[in-house]
């Protein structure tokens, strides 16, 4: 592993929480390692910025914590996503993926 | 959620916890692939990055959250709160249509009043800088005199002299007198004007809404044929026509060119509307007279900044003195007066809207202590419900919350109805005399007013709903869950009911009062002898036109003819005209040198001078007292006679017949043929002035407001009697018809409004005082039902029971009218200054007062009692 990982683009942080909680609820330890594991250590998500993040998506309603035990028997905190949280998700995916399209059109063309 | 609401510190507490499991977690990862402990916590915090910031940030979001859901909640309760109050209300229709009707009847009336008070009282005048402006008045000491008009060649002296008034103006309008006849473009018709001075507009300042005002140069001669017309003038008889500046209009058969258009609502000087305004110069010295003599200005003054009305006056004081020893015509006028314009205009009409204003207050608090006890009764008999609630969950506070939802939803849907009342009532004002008010025509529903009307719907929602939820706050549920059915209210509860109707027939005592007052005052008014027989007589109000006047011959011939035309007609006993009728003008001021009189010059009063044709007297049924009144021999060109009244010849030959006597003006001397009944001229509450009749036929006037007395109904021959003038001249406006009541009756129009407003609330207040003492006597049967029953069971007669119940009522009563006179007493003041001849602490009236306040009380109380009697003890006893 000599590649450096990518530092994240503004806001990407959200929808990647929101992503991998449609997967399954979990807490923020276990986002940050299923992030890792999907991107295969090429983005990296600060623990900071996703905790930050975490608590800014309840606020907004997208997602709902719940206190509950983990699978080595400690005290943490679960993270679900909702209905509200759903629908962002799939809207944030469509704008991602056109800002992304029209970027490469743009720079494939050279 | 089922979390309960944390605090800062917790919420920070649960985000340490939070981060500190996942670096626990990175850090036994890191163990796992080597680490030893210590490096492992060291680098997993270091990779975590900035945990203190984290920590904040994420409990600041947290507080944000959780504040965010509290409001949804609140507002989610509020919501049940609504949807619960509008089932329990709709599960109690007669109560909460009580309760609405009580509310609207309060709060319509004040939403009325204030209404009224808002635009009369509380809007700012249409001028800038209004608290500068001032009217200036020629004061007189030495005749008493303190509101004199002044004269044209002293106005411009003050105009000219005066260094602390920024600008000074002059106009000249008497309601009724200043009109000038307006033709073509419709019918014609006799508009009302004022002429305007120099200086005026530059010293109101308030812009035309098209056009210029009229100036300086407009003043000058040949240039001065120009005219400013109304707002209501240029809407109803332009259609409001925008290319109307530059279109020449003909008055007094004259054309003038319009030059500008008031905005909506400024008349002034005028009360009312008003049509146009011409410069003064029009009228030459020979329609009015320009002398130091000649007093006909009214003045305003602007001040400079800073100036107070003393210095002001002070430094006027002093021009006018230097004016009164320099000529002889201005002897004795040594001084000025000053009134605000704001006082002039709103200044006799204060006090008695201040007083409607406190009298339906007064009104609103009784609604209040009547729905408060209306709740209170209401709330023993929901005691159980709300126990049960409070058992099922409920805090006291969500509770006491629920309540208050009720009073405030009773309330603010009696203030909707209430505002729909007002609106009706304002609409039947309009037509019977708030219209009469300076600036009545502004009284409008708009959106200052109904903030007013919300603003008092939930004070009284807050003010009767505390009262129930008081009690339920320090009421014990346990208490009235096991007192089985009934409910209980406890002694405090029925001290606080029997307090409240206290409370309601005090206020009612004061109302009524103040009724009682100005009723009797009213009749004193209309009662008063005012010199002359008002019923059975028609008033014709026109203008010799201008063409008739000359030669002079020519309109004496008119003036005649006219009179003779309308005498000729079926049922019509006497004809007669003056120039200004009593209550409608005070005639021309004259200061007489009496021949013979023990009066000094210098000591003589001024004296009302009248024109009027020969029979006005007997049209009037004005008694002769001595010589003999005006005959068609005392014409143009014989020897000049005049009348006078009692009062004349009382003040200037006190115990002498003044026939005979004469007057001296320059070298003539004129005699005096007859005395004739005093004449209440400035109206019934107004002091009889002296006063001096003239022939028209001798000394011409042309403006004739014809009295015709007749047979029967006056206004039978309305019509005839207009054709019949309409037969010498087809073109002859006429600005009136009227019989005499109707137009003598204006004078008393403000105290007739205001005593009827004011019985009205009386009886509104009485009538909820009523409710008030029924519903708690009626609530005390029901609740002694048993203790009634034991009575009887024990052998109790029913005189003894109706007489226990009675008297529960007539005890409250009477404490309220205790109070009720102690508070009327207190207002004695207040009311004094719209009293006319009634002493404001009238002992007959209080005791009017407490007969009908008892009376009222025995009456609510009787029914009660009567049902008392017709408990059946077994019965009673054996329930529940």
């Amino acid at each position: 592993m000599t590649r450096e990982p990518l530092p994240l683009l503004q806001g990407t942080v959200d929808v990647l929480i929101l992503k991998a909680l449609a997967w399954a609820p979990m807490h923020g330890y276990g986002i940050s390692i299923w992030i890792r594991q999907r991107a295969n250590d090429d983005l990296a998500v600060e623990d900071a910025a996703l905790y930050q993040a975490l608590h800014r998506l309840e606020r907004k309603g997208w997602v709902e914590s719940e206190w509950g035990i983990s699978e080595n028997n400690r005290r943490a905190k679960f993270y679900a996503i909702g209905k509200a949280g759903r629908r962002q998700l799939r809207s944030e995916v469509v704008e991602l993926r056109r800002y992304f399209e029209a970027l490469f059109r743009v720079l494939d063309t050279a | 959620m089922f979390l309960p609401w944390g605090t800062r510190a917790q919420m920070r507490e649960g985000v340490h916890d939070e981060l500190e499991f996942h670096i626990a977690m990175a850090a036994a990862e890191l163990v796992a692939s080597g680490w030893n402990a210590f490096d492992a916590d060291v680098e997993a915090r270091r990779r975590f990055g900035d945990i203190e910031y984290t920590e904040s940030y994420c409990s600041a979001e947290d507080l944000r959250r959780q504040r965010e859901k509290r409001r949804m909640t609140a507002f989610d309760e509020l919501f049940r709160d609504l949807r619960y109050t509008v089932r329990t209300l709709s599960r109690a229709p007669a109560f909460t249509l009580i309760v609405l009707c009580t509310l609207a009847l309060g709060i319509g009336a004040n939403t009325a009043i204030f209404s009224v008070v808002r635009a009369v009282l509380l809007e700012p005048l249409p001028f800038p800088a209004a608290d500068r402006l001032v009217r200036v008045w020629h004061e007189n000491t030495s005749t008493d005199i303190r509101k004199g008009a002044v004269s044209e060649p002293d106005f411009l002296d003050w105009r000219r002299e005066s260094k602390l008034a920024e600008s000074m103006g002059g106009y000249f309008f008497a309601d009724g007198m200043t009109a000038i006849d307006l033709t073509g473009d419709g019918p014609p018709e006799n508009v009302s004007a004022a002429l305007v001075g120099e200086g005026l507009f530059e010293t109101l300042r308030t812009q035309p809404m098209l056009g210029r005002a009229i100036g300086a140069e407009d003043q000058l001669a040949g240039r001065n044929r120009v005219v400013m017309l109304g707002y209501g003038i240029w809407e109803n008889r332009y259609g409001s026509a925008p290319d109307i500046i530059g279109r020449r209009i003909t008055l007094n058969s004259e054309p003038f060119t319009v030059i500008g258009v008031m905005p909506r609502g400024f008349t002034y000087p005028s009360d009312g509307p008003l049509s146009v305004w011409v410069p003064l110069s029009v009228f030459g010295p020979d329609d009015i007279g320009r002398s130091r003599g000649s007093r006909f200005l009214s003045v305003v003054a602007r001040l400079k900044p800073g100036v107070s009305q003393a210095q002001f006056e002070a430094e006027m004081n002093g021009v006018a003195s230097r004016l009164a020893s320099t000529y002889t015509a201005n002897a004795g006028w040594e001084t000025v007066s000053l009134e605000s314009v704001r006082e002039s205009i709103v200044g006799n009409v204060q006090r008695p809207l201040s007083l409607l204003l406190g009298a339906v207050a007064l009104v609103l608090l009784i609604t209040c202590v009547n729905v408060a006890s209306l709740l209170l009764t209401r709330g023993s008999t929901r005691q159980r419900e709300l126990a049960v609630r409070a058992a099922l969950g409920a805090g006291r506070r969500r509770i006491v919350r629920q309540l208050l939802t009720e009073s405030l939803t009773l309330a603010l849907l009696g203030g909707a109805l209430g505002a729909l009342l007002a609106f009706l009532a304002l609409r039947t004002l309009a037509s019977s005399g708030v219209a009469g008010l300076p600036r009545g025509s502004d009284v409008t529903l708009d959106g200052s007013v109904l903030a007013y009307t919300l603003g008092i719907s939930l004070l009284s929602g807050l003010l009767f709903g505390v009262v129930p939820t008081m009690r339920v706050a320090g009421a014990s549920f346990e208490g009235a869950l096991r007192a089985g059915g009934r409910g209980s209210v406890g002694k405090s509860g029925n001290r606080l009911r029997s307090g409240l109707v206290v409370a309601q027939v005090a206020l009612a005592v004061i109302l009524i009062t103040g009724a009682g007052l100005t009723t009797k005052s009213l009749l004193r008014l209309l009662a008063v002898d005012m010199g002359f027989n008002p019923r059975n007589a028609l008033v014709i109000s026109m203008a010799v036109p201008d063409e008739f006047h000359e030669p002079p011959e020519a309109a004496n011939r008119y003036y005649e003819s006219i009179l003779q035309a309308i005498r000729a007609g079926p049922g019509v006993r006497a004809v007669g005209s003056v120039r200004d009728l009593p209550t409608r003008g005070n005639g021309e001021m004259w200061k007489p040198d009496a021949v013979g009189s023990p009066l000094q010059p210098d000591q003589s009063p001024a004296a009302q001078l009248h024109h009027v044709s020969s029979d006005f007297f007997k049209a009037m049924e004005i008694p002769l007292r001595s010589g003999r009144y005006f005959a068609a021999t005392d014409r143009r060109g014989a020897p000049t006679v005049l009348l006078v009244n009692e009062e004349f010849a009382r003040r200037f030959w006190p115990g002498e017949d003044a026939t005979g006597k004469s007057l001296r003006s320059g070298d003539a001397t004129i005699s005096i043929v007859g005395v004739v009944g005093n004449v209440r001229q400035r109206g019934p509450a107004e002091a009889v002035e002296p006063t001096i009749y003239i022939h028209a036929a001798q000394n011409f006037r042309s403006r004739m407001n014809i009295v015709v007395r007749t047979d029967g109904e006056p206004t039978a021959i309305a019509n005839s009697a207009r054709q019949a003038v309409w037969s010498v001249n087809k073109d002859q406006t006429i600005s009136s018809v009227a019989t005499l009541e109707e137009t003598i009756g204006r004078a008393v129009s403000r105290p007739r409004l205001l005593a009827s407003l004011l019985v009205l609330f009386g009886v509104l207040g009485l009538t909820l005082g009523v409710i008030g003492i029924y519903g708690v006597l009626a609530f005390a049967v029901t609740q002694r039902r048993q203790e009634i029953g034991v009575r009887v069971a024990l052998g109790a007669t029913p005189r003894s029971v109706l007489g226990m119940i009675l008297g529960q009522g007539l005890r409250l009563s009477a404490a309220g009218v205790v109070v009720g006179i102690a508070g009327a007493a207190a207002l004695a003041g207040t009311m004094q200054a719209v009293l006319f001849n009634v002493p404001a602490i009238d002992a007959v009236t209080f005791v009017q007062t407490i007969a009908v306040l008892m009376g009222a009380a025995l009456l609510a109380s009787w029914i009660p009692a009567r049902r008392a009697l017709a408990i059946d003890p077994a019965a009673a006893l054996r329930a529940d």
